[in-house]
């Protein structure tokens, strides 16, 4: 069973193609990362989703039916761009969202006090959401897209501009959730947390998917051809090096792809020759190295 | 519907709790009672210091006459304006004191100027032989620019100087009664809808109603519209309504905060002239019908909703305030063009021109409105007028639901109308 099932959807702008003939699925229950460099399509594949737009061609199914509004009263959808009713009450703001998503008022308010505890802000429960500080309203935000029980959230940079105890607050929910078998749809150029939460990506690049799937899968897909050296001393021997076919220097360490057919062992021997070795680990590529290895080679 | 019901609840709570809103609804009554009963009241009293005024002519019997006319002048400003309802002109020439004299000598003249400028007089009539001959007669006062009191005067001279001449000519004082009486003209419609002024003035006054209450409200539903895309709400707001029942709910939730503050208004207004009521309401009989109430309710419902949603469709397209003022025009224009018209509708209210424009939709509430007011247009007329301000209305909304819905892709830059066209046509 799929939460979401997008096939072939396109839209575009003008002579601008937002999204081109993208296809994936999300099944039920799983964390799905949709990832990209800014101005991707990522929001606008959000927004065909849950009908705020349309797609020029392609179909898009949600809870396994053609997609219609009914459903989005089980979706909870955290914008981007975040926004609230500024002169309103904190607490009101959130009934009000939740009882357009067919919540009775009083179930609403119930939750809405106990999800501002849980969320450490239930002070400022009368408080009107311009007196607020962004994180604040944030977190409000937040609650407002889990209230009404949805089966099927979209998170778009839920972490953005928090700070970490925050964000090791809403992740902690964003993980229970799934363990209640609700579907999550991550959505972010953050690649370090999507590698800490997702079960499967999507990685889009100008509207269309660059790789796609089980993130375990992919990331075997590039093999343990990664290797991070920590080192001291003068690193210029990585550069115009036949063993290594791309590197990225991260300060502390520098992450190394091989090039193909070259041997680890060599590299290391090379690398004692020039430095004082500390760390020389083969591993997996990360996800921002994947990441920034496609996006780069489309820009190319 | 469900939701057009929570929005425009939402909407509606959110305003009508607000402390501008409280303070506007009891201000306005304030402000409007400062500036039509205060001025009535200090007028009153200012009638009530006495006025010293001196009459200087050739002859004593002018002078005479000339003072006692001035003495009368109240009674006369009453019968002037006993057939303009509602327009009760208080004479400024309660409490006189009128001295006379026939001393037309330029040092006479400049003695009493000098008592004019001392304050000891508030004015001197001089009327001098040469002065009659031109029909030519001086008012010295420091208070050259009270017209109301002038023209009093004036009036009071005309009247003395005409009965003066009558009575030389040997006329009975009865005569002289008799020609000078005025007549009172009773303007009749052919359908006996009563007085013609009054029922302009009626119509006026309910179109200046519409009016104000657009310009006022309308302003509200393009703001409401606009916070929702400046707070970056609509995004949230659009991922569980559509465009469509945010615009009908906005529109409703904030025209019914309009409509709120002017029943209050009107309420506020009934009570405060209860006794003035009764006789008013005498006085309306015959010429504010059931019918008239009626369509004016039915126009000026319609008229607001359509202008409400012209004003949402301002603030569909624009990103600030600032960039609405310049289309606002578009909402004003239909309006002015209302009102000139309306002379003419007047005149002619079957003619070609209030024809077209009661059918107009931009144009049809207050046109068709004055219409019915005037005569009874066909019955299939008000149909159509009625059926196109709510086909206009409805389209309207469905207009400015794309723009709304396409308008948060592209924000910071103000859309072109190219743009915008491509705008309503993207799904």
């Amino acid at each position: 069973m799929y939460t979401i099932e997008l096939e072939k959807v396109r839209k575009s702008y003008d002579h601008f193609v937002a999204v081109d003939d993208l296809s994936f699925k999300i099944e039920q229950g799983s964390v799905f990362g949709l990832l990209g460099p800014n101005g991707a399509g990522k929001t606008s594949t959000i927004r065909m989703m849950i009908g705020i737009t349309a797609p020029d061609s392609g179909t898009v199914r949600v809870f396994g039916r053609p997609f219609d509004r009914k459903c989005l009263e089980k979706v909870g959808y955290l914008p981007e761009e975040r926004g609230l009713y500024r002169r309103m009450k904190m607490l009101d703001q959130l009934i009000f969202l939740a009882e357009l998503h067919n919540m009775e008022a009083v179930a609403a308010r119930q939750k809405a006090i106990e999800w501002c505890e849980r969320l450490e802000i239930s002070e400022k429960l009368g408080s009107k959401v311009e007196e607020l500080s962004k994180g604040m309203q944030q977190k409000i935000q937040f609650i407002a897209a889990l209230l009404h029980d949805p089966d099927f959230i979209i998170m778009d940079e839920p972490f953005a501009g928090l700070d970490p105890v925050n964000v090791n607050l809403l992740k902690d929910v964003l993980l229970e959730m799934k363990k209640k078998g609700k579907t999550i749809l991550f959505s972010t150029h953050r690649m370090d947390q999507v590698e800490k939460l997702c079960d499967s990506i999507c990685l889009i690049n100008r509207g269309k998917a660059v790789i796609q799937g089980d993130l375990k899968r992919v990331k075997a897909q590039y093999g343990k051809n990664n290797v991070q050296i920590g080192y001291e001393g003068n690193g210029d021997f990585l550069q115009r090096n036949t063993l290594v076919s791309s590197f990225n220097d991260y300060g502390n360490y520098v992450e190394v792809r091989l090039a193909p057919g070259a041997d680890p062992q060599q590299l290391l021997r090379m690398v004692a020759d020039h430095s004082r070795v500390n760390r020389f680990e083969l591993m997996e590529p990360s996800l921002e190295e994947i990441f920034i290895e496609m996006v780069g080679k489309t820009h190319a | 519907m469900h939701n057009i019901m929570l929005i425009a609840r939402r909407e509606y709570l959110e305003r009508v709790r607000t402390k501008s809103f409280i303070v506007m609804t009891l201000l306005i009554p304030a402000f409007m009672f400062g500036v039509t009963v205060l001025p009535t009241l200090i007028m009153s009293k200012g009638a009530g210091g006495t006025k010293h005024l001196v009459v200087v002519a050739p002859d004593m019997s002018t002078a005479e006459m000339i003072r006692q006319q001035l003495y009368k002048s109240p009674e006369e400003q009453k019968k002037a304006t006993r057939h303009v309802q509602g327009m009760q002109t208080h004479s400024r020439l309660e409490n006189l004191t009128v001295d006379v004299d026939t001393d037309t000598s330029e040092t006479a003249r400049a003695a009493l100027t000098e008592k004019v400028k001392q304050k000891q007089l508030d004015g001197v009539i001089f009327v001098t032989r040469e002065g009659l001959a031109a029909k030519k007669i001086a008012f010295i006062t420091k208070d050259v620019s009270n017209l109301t009191a002038n023209d009093e005067i004036e009036r009071a001279i005309n009247r003395a100087l005409r009965r003066q001449l009558l009575e030389s000519k040997g006329l009975t004082p009865a005569d002289i009664e008799n020609a000078l009486q005025t007549v009172e003209m009773d303007a009749q419609n052919p359908t006996g809808n009563g007085n013609p002024i009054t029922v302009f003035l009626s119509v006026i006054s309910m179109v200046m109603i519409l009016y104000v209450t657009v310009l006022l409200y309308g302003i509200n539903v393009m703001r409401a519209i606009l916070e929702e895309k400046t707070s970056r709400v609509m995004e949230v707001m659009l991922s569980i309504a559509s465009a469509k029942e945010m615009m009908a709910g906005k529109i409703l939730g904030v025209g019914a905060v309009g409509l709120t503050q002017i029943s209050i208004w009107v309420l506020m207004a009934l009570v405060a002239s209860s006794p003035g009521l009764i006789a008013g309401a005498e006085m309306l009989k015959g010429i504010i019908s059931a019918k008239l109430l009626v369509s004016f309710g039915v126009f000026f419902l319609l008229g607001y909703a359509l202008y409400s949603t012209l004003c949402a469709a301002i603030g569909a397209m624009v990103n600030s305030e600032q960039e609405s003022q310049q289309l606002q025009i578009v909402v004003m224009l239909p309006m002015i063009i209302s009102v000139i018209i309306m002379t003419n509708v007047i005149e002619n209210p079957g003619s070609a021109i209030a024809v077209v424009a009661s059918l107009f939709p931009l144009t049809a509430p207050l046109i068709m409105f004055l219409r019915i007011a005037l005569q009874s247009p066909p019955l299939w007329q008000i149909g159509i007028s009625i059926a196109l301000i709510i086909a206009t209305t409805y389209g309207l909304v469905w207009l400015c639901s794309r723009i709304y819905r396409v308008g948060i892709l592209m924000y910071g830059k103000k859309p072109t109308l190219p743009e915008l066209m491509k705008w309503i046509r993207y799904a």
